[in-house]
């Protein structure tokens, strides 16, 4: 009767045990696939989407070396990027060193089944707070993060993969983000506008604070692992 | 008609004043390209403190179309008076030195002398925004490159790329010969009043003045008398350099600045043809 309880109770726990490891496994697997792209040049074209900036679509090159080195050039144009944390790569939006991994279970995102993490870093050199990833476990593919950083709020990355999925390189990501207010004295700048009521500089001014705004970006080619000079991260003029 | 209008062309350009107008056109453009070729990284990061904080922006950001924008933009309040300087002297500048009476002894009416001093004063003004042109857009580029333009409102970060801004600086000076016209026809109209040409300069500044203060207080109270103001108007041409270019607006801007160019225009004939000319 013994025997049997304590089978039962195995059998019963087993399970949990097996899935707390192998979510351990899938993120520790998921990171060194993404850890080897160690640097990329791609053509790019950038789309912002945030409500103060007026920007047009923008194509270039986008050069990137792990760790943390990244830099959009357009020839004779002006380049627009996301500062440090929140940069555009995945492998700086998923936790580097030891991290506490909680399954939570799986969603269906765009058709496809996933499988949900949650990674806690132990370490607390890269300003992230948690980072929630939908996983594909076949594929050991990243379709989505939500990392909560210290100083930059919420970042959620969508990835959308093609033709360099060896890579773990996506062919398009969203990255959405906080955004802090953006405001300049109209005595300095002199705006030329339909002149507005007081209400409605009031709404436009509670609008300003506290928004979304999401970059996108299409990857039109890859060159993986070729090697970048540090020289070409030094800031233009 | 032709003939006059060359003869009063000749009474503007022969007058070492109407090249004070250049000069200071050209002085303060250089002054402004010195300034931003030393710190103008510096100034305009100020400027983009908001956007510094979460966004890396990188290129030849202090580039020709934008140095030509802030030029334009600091030339805003000075250039009414550089055309107020000979405007405002047309008629006064007659009457002051005795010569009005002597000029409409000639087989012209007055409506005709009227109608032809503005011609040659809208000529001048036309020929200062060009050399504006010149100076502020073309050395610019010359010196500092071509790139994409940034325009910092006070709501909105807004990035124009280079291949389409040139059509923008085109439309804007045509829109500024416009604004600067309306300028040229109340220095005239002042000037029917007066018989020196000092009173009618001064007393364009001050209404410009007054009015582009009244224009730019954000006030209430002013809100209601905002839309009918000239000066709220006359920065239409900043219209041009928005993502999306408000045509609706700018072209409201420029009925209304017609608007008052005819008002000033035929109030002048009206008041002149009824003047008792004594000098």
């Amino acid at each position: 009767m013994i025997r049997i309880a304590a089978i039962a109770v195995l059998l019963f726990i087993a399970p949990f045990r097996m899935l707390a490891t192998d979510a351990g496994q899938l993120y520790y697997a998921l990171r060194t696939k993404v850890l080897q792209v160690k640097d990329y040049t791609a053509d790019v074209r950038l789309k912002i989407d945030i409500d103060y900036m007026k920007i047009p679509d923008l194509s270039g090159k986008l050069y990137y070396k792990a760790p943390d080195k990244m830099k959009m050039v357009r020839k004779d144009g002006i380049s627009i990027l996301p500062k440090k944390n929140i940069n555009l790569t995945l492998s700086s939006l998923i936790p580097a060193g030891n991290v506490t991994v909680i399954d939570v279970g799986t969603a269906t995102l765009k058709g496809r089944k996933l499988r949900i993490l949650k990674v806690i870093p132990e370490e607390d050199n890269t300003g992230i707070v948690l980072s929630k990833i939908w996983v594909d476990e076949a594929a050991m593919l990243a379709y989505r993060t939500e990392t909560t950083t210290k100083d930059e709020g919420t970042v959620t990355l969508d990835l959308e993969y093609g033709k360099y999925v060896k890579h773990s390189l996506p062919d398009k990501i969203a990255i959405t983000m906080d955004v802090k207010e953006y405001k300049l004295p109209k005595g300095v700048t002199m705006d030329y506008s339909e002149i507005p009521k007081t209400e409605d500089l009031k709404e436009k001014m509670k609008d300003n604070k506290n928004k979304k705004g999401v970059i996108e970006i299409a990857y039109l080619n890859y060159v993986v692992n070729k090697g970048i000079s540090d020289a070409v991260f030094k800031e233009m003029k | 008609m032709i003939r006059l209008l060359q003869l009063e062309l000749y009474k503007i350009f022969r007058r070492p004043r109407t090249y004070i107008s250049f000069g200071v056109v050209t002085a303060t453009a250089i002054i402004f390209q010195l300034a931003m070729g030393s710190g103008g990284k510096e100034f305009f990061e100020f400027g983009m403190q908001d956007i510094s904080e979460q966004f890396n922006v990188q290129g030849n950001i202090i580039n020709g179309y934008l140095v030509a924008y802030l030029i334009l933009q600091s030339l805003l309040i000075q250039i009414p008076l550089l055309v107020a300087l000979v405007a405002g002297d047309t008629l006064a500048g007659e009457a002051n030195i005795g010569t009005l009476r002597l000029v409409l002894t000639r087989p012209i009416t007055r409506t005709q002398l009227v109608l032809i001093k503005f011609a040659a004063s809208t000529i001048y003004t036309i020929l200062l925004i060009t050399w504006l042109a010149v100076i502020a857009l073309f050395l610019s580029l010359a010196i500092f490159g071509e790139g994409d333009m940034i325009n910092l409102k006070s709501d909105a970060f807004v990035m124009i790329l280079k291949d389409d801004v040139i059509w923008r600086y085109i439309c804007a000076f045509g829109f500024a010969i416009l604004a600067m016209t309306t300028i040229a026809a109340l220095s005239m109209f002042l000037s029917a009043f007066a018989d020196n040409g000092i009173g009618p300069i001064i007393a364009t500044m001050g209404i410009v003045v007054v009015l582009t203060i009244l224009s730019s207080l954000e006030l209430p109270m002013f809100n209601a008398i905002n839309p009918y103001l000239f000066t709220a108007h006359m920065v239409g041409w900043k219209g041009f350099f928005d993502a999306d270019v408000p045509y609706a607006a700018i072209r409201h801007s420029a009925f209304i600045l017609l608007l008052y160019t005819g008002g000033f225009l035929g109030g002048t004939l009206y008041y002149f043809n009824r003047k008792d000319i004594n000098s």
